[in-house]
């Protein structure tokens, strides 16, 4: 009689864990939350691509510089104008270091958040009041965290 | 041993796009000010409240966190 009934409830343990598997069987109706969207990009690059970076000691209205150089001055501004395609929210960053045997020191670093519709050009510009120290330079673009490209110059 | 790297701590920066840029409010900013880094006029404070009507009612009232429409100059 034991035995009958143990045969009994393995079985119907057996039963219920058969049924545990097979969760997905019963059509249930859509209570659950829906999982989130991907989450919107707040200051990712949203389909803006950097096309161009040029530098220059001076821009003009279109944020363009008007002639480009990797050669500077002492007493110059540093200008680096960056053409972007695409459309979207990016940040753009420019990171300017300093290179001098083999050690690198971080001049500045700058970022600027922008939502064009279309091609757009945005600059960076740099200035040191008691003049720049003579030797190699290097600008690093990025859109978000991104590369975009480098720049070296000089300023002689 | 700081092996004669110069200082660049007094290095001046500034940027500007001919997109509109998104700039996020911080504690103690004003539509002048913001108006007057961007571009370099604090009176044109009312091209960044028309750009922006949608998030302000009032001009003197915006909050740390607000991302803010700057169109190109």
């Amino acid at each position: 009689m034991i035995r009958k009934s143990l045969y009994a409830a393995l079985i119907a343990a057996a039963v219920a864990l058969a049924a545990c598997g097979k969760k997905e069987e019963p059509p249930k109706p859509a209570a659950a939350p829906a999982p989130p969207p991907l989450q919107a990009p707040v200051a990712a690059p949203a389909g803006v691509t950097v096309s161009t970076i040029s530098l220059g000691k001076a821009i003009g209205a279109d944020k363009k510089v008007s002639a480009t150089t990797d050669a500077f001055g002492k007493s110059d501004t540093f200008y680096a104008s960056i053409d972007t395609t695409g459309a979207g929210t990016a940040t753009l960053k420019s990171k300017w270091t300093y290179h001098k045997d083999g050690k690198v020191a971080l001049v500045k670093e700058d970022t600027q958040t922008i939502a064009p519709t279309g091609p757009a050009t945005s600059e960076f510009h740099l200035s040191k009041p008691d003049g720049w120290p003579v030797g190699d330079y290097q600008v690093e673009v990025f859109v978000g965290e991104k590369s975009a490209g480098v720049k070296k110059f000089s300023v002689k | 041993m700081s092996d004669e790297m110069p200082d660049f701590s007094n290095v001046k920066s500034g940027s500007s796009s001919t997109a509109t840029k998104i700039y996020e409010v911080v504690a103690g900013d004003s539509l002048s000010k913001i108006a007057k880094r961007e571009y370099g006029n604090a009176n044109e404070w009312k091209r960044i409240f028309e750009a922006n009507r949608d998030l302000l009612k009032d001009p003197d009232k915006i909050y740390p966190g607000q991302k803010l429409k700057i169109p190109p100059k």
